[in-house]
């Protein structure tokens, strides 16, 4: 039903292009449940954003397609693409507050989006707007559609923006973190509507979130996303049970569980995800991880079939950890730290130069090559310590130019106001 | 000393011995509007014992923040009594509370709105140094490079600002800022859950290094019970401004003295479809009640599959009774939890 091919996104900032989504391919089939999870940044609410069409400057669809039923997303104006929105294709946002119009009452909110297309005839949708609060099972639906949103609570919102996502009958429902906002009772409430949706009218069900746990109770398959590509993707059984990108094994790993048997230390994922203005080369996943090779290093791996059904992007992957780095015992989860693979040879030589230079020199390499300091914090620890301590200027130097000009900027404002 | 008696529903910390804290009966009570009151908090006591974490977890707006708040005296106690050390906190003003203060800190929620982003994180970690007139100079500076040093941030970023962190590492700046002073008791509210799944790991672990390494006692605050049931020894479990239950943890992920804790518990997602698939949600009628005017008796009633209203449940409020040795809960019909629910 819907084909992503090779999708790329951009944001062109003042520091350079954020390249926020890259080469995603996936596909959803009729009535299929698909779970998009990664964390902040990663990239899975810009590709949703990209299927409708909602990416907004600075940011660009830079490459790839996206078929709907066979038409190319990216190729349609703004009128073609308001056709769908809504009509075809619904999406229900984090945040329902900020969603929802708070001047207008809850029932015209959802009446407005059948009136804004002819899918229902008109003189259905007043009764309609109530039957759709009484399937998200809003109580007391027919006094409820007169309220204004500050007199719902949370979950009765989220409720709302659902009817409203239903009410043209899409085919498709996007949901971006439907229940972030939301305590668990209700979380569990919201994710039950979704699951009977999805079953009992076979609307299809892209579910975008960073919770793992979520994604297994409502998802049939799941794609993982990480510095703004797909790095695993399969059916969730496989997935949750033997994932085989390292990014995914440790992220389950690194999950405090309810039905944990013992008490043991978490496994955490070291370091920070990548600058996406520029990322490391070869695989994205190279500076935390605990299993990479030299390879990892200057190339990037394909995205290849690792099982029936389940694919992967990785040079490794978690068979041959298992196999090799005796990946089931591990401990410690430092980058490198199971397959012994230090940081690439240039970046140790960089260091060992960097010693024998005198203070401006020093100074001068760290300002052609920003990305460096951050390297010898995740890297190299040690190192950074003891030039530290020979050139006192360094730490100085650790606050940027920008720091200060964003400073100053701050103080201006403030006096401008 | 204090010199109320305790009353007969307080959770003793066990083993026996003089707790670190001992929370009785205290009641905030916020005015809102004309002769409108919400019972953010109504009625809690509760002891924590040195070197343990107690979770304290709720749905929003049960009054787990407004209690850690108390606990911290950032906010005044309506009447009720903070017994900390054997020091009664709500008695104290100005100089004499300020100085207890230093045994008490607290870690905030918001990593991005709890750093002021005009100042170095250097000046911030040294500000309650400061405050106190406790190290100046050379010696401050390397009191903050080694705290840096021990949430593992590097100790030679103390001059850049906060905007130039992660979430995590703000989060880290926080704790090192709350580990200035050398507390013994942290309050934790919700230090994790604006974070990313990866980076959730790394402080967790890091709030449990530092607990052994400098004997720290905590009252973690979260609304993830997973979170809750990995960090801590006891946990309390809150509903519209009262505790429902109190358990160690590792015996209440098993079973249930409180329909409350039973229906939250079945409301967290496992990572794991298999188990997933089989998992029996508890679905409670409605949304929680207003804390302007809670329901009568057992403020529960009005969601509870077991409830007996009209009845008990709906006349009578129930106590806090020890159910079993360790295991406290306000329920009339507690016995019933673990077949009927």
């Amino acid at each position: 039903m819907l084909e992503v091919k090779h999708l790329s996104t951009s944001f062109f900032t003042d520091d350079g292009e954020v390249k926020a989504v890259r080469d995603v391919t996936f596909d959803l089939f009729p009535g299929e449940t698909l779970g998009i999870v990664g964390e902040s940044g990663c990239g899975k609410s810009v590709t949703a954003m990209s299927v409708l069409g909602l990416v907004q400057r600075p940011g660009k669809i830079v490459g790839g397609q996206i078929l709907f039923k066979d038409r190319d997303l990216t190729k349609l104006n703004s009128e073609e693409l308001r056709q769908i929105r809504g009509r075809d294709i619904a999406m229900i946002f984090q945040d329902p507050l900020s969603s929802l119009n708070p001047v207008l009452r809850v029932g015209f909110q959802i009446d407005e989006a059948m009136f804004a297309h002819d899918k229902i005839a008109k003189e259905d949708v007043p009764e309609r707007g109530v039957n759709l609060l009484k399937q998200v099972r809003v109580p007391d639906a027919q006094r409820r559609v007169k309220d204004y949103p500050h007199q719902f609570s949370g979950g009765m919102r989220q409720r709302a923006m659902i009817a409203m996502g239903l009410s043209n009958r899409p085919e498709l429902l996007i949901a971006d973190e439907p229940t972030t906002a939301l305590d668990v009772t209700v979380q569990a409430q919201i994710l039950e509507l979704l699951r009977d949706l999805n079953q009992e009218m076979g609307t299809s069900i892209i579910l975008i979130t960073h919770n793992l746990g979520v994604v297994a109770g409502l998802c049939k398959r799941v794609v993982v996303m990480y510095a703004g590509e797909i790095v695993e993707e399969g059916p969730v059984e496989q997935i949750f049970e033997s994932p085989q990108h390292p990014y995914t094994w440790s992220l389950l790993r690194s999950l405090p569980r309810v039905d944990e048997k013992r008490h043991e230390r978490l496994k955490s994922i070291e370091g920070l995800p990548p600058d996406l203005i520029a990322p490391p080369p070869g695989c994205k996943f190279n500076p935390r991880c605990p299993f990479r090779i030299e390879k990892c290093f200057s190339e990037d791996p394909p995205l290849e079939m690792v099982g029936t059904a389940q694919q992967a992007k990785c040079w490794v992957t978690m068979k041959r950890a298992y196999a090799e780095m005796n990946a089931a015992t591990i401990t410690d989860t430092r980058p490198g730290a199971a397959s012994g693979v230090r940081p690439p040879a240039e970046l140790l030589q960089v260091v060992a130069d960097l010693r024998t230079l005198e203070e401006p020199e020093v100074l001068e390499t760290l300002a052609e090559n920003p990305q460096l300091l951050e390297q010898m914090v995740s890297e190299e620890p040690a190192a950074l310590e003891q030039l530290v301590a020979d050139h006192p200027a360094v730490a100085e130097k650790l606050v940027t130019e920008e720091t200060a000009a964003a400073v100053d900027g701050a103080a201006e404002d403030e006096k401008s106001e | 000393m204090s010199s109320a008696t305790l009353p007969a529903s307080t959770p003793q910390a066990a083993p026996a011995g003089e707790p670190l804290l001992r929370v009785v009966d205290v009641k905030k009570h916020f005015n809102v509007g004309v002769a409108a009151t919400v019972k953010a908090v109504d009625g809690v006591s509760f002891e924590v014992r040195e070197g343990e974490t107690l979770g304290l977890v709720g749905e929003s707006g049960c009054g787990k923040s407004t209690l850690g708040r108390l606990v911290t005296q950032l906010i005044p106690v309506t009447s009720g009594e903070v017994v900390f050390n054997g020091v009664d906190l709500t008695k104290l003003r100005g100089e004499r509370l300020r100085q207890q203060r230093k045994q008490l800190q607290i870690i905030f929620q918001d990593p991005y709105a709890s750093l002021d982003p005009r100042m170095t994180i250097g000046d911030i970690i040294a500000e309650p140094l400061m405050n106190f007139g406790l190290l100046r100079g050379r010696q401050k500076d390397a009191k903050v490079q080694e705290l840096l040093k021990v949430v593992g941030l590097n100790p030679y970023f103390n001059n850049r600002y906060p905007h130039e962190f992660s979430g995590g590492q703000r989060q880290r700046i926080g704790i090192a800022r709350a580990l200035a002073l050398n507390p013994k008791l942290i309050v934790c509210d919700e230090p994790v859950s604006a974070l990313d799944v990866s980076i959730q790991a790394q402080i967790i672990n890091l709030l449990e290094d530092l607990q052994k390494e400098f004997h720290l006692t905590y009252i973690f605050i979260a609304h993830d019970l997973s979170v809750v049931r990995h960090i801590s020894e006891r946990v309390m479990v809150m509903y519209l401004g009262k505790v429902v239950e109190v358990s160690p943890s590792e015996e209440l992920y098993l079973s249930q003295e409180h329909p409350y804790t039973k229906a939250l518990l079945s409301a967290i997602p496992v990572p794991d479809p298999r188990i997933e698939s089989q998992r029996r949600l508890i679905e409670l009628q409605g949304e929680i009640p207003s804390p302007i005017n809670p329901p009568s008796g057992c403020r529960f009633h009005t969601r509870c599959p077991i409830a007996r209203a009209p009845g008990i449940c709906a006349d009578q409020e129930p106590p806090l009774e020890e159910k079993a040795p360790g295991r406290w809960a306000a329920c009339h019909f507690s016995d019933e939890v673990r077949t009927k629910v």
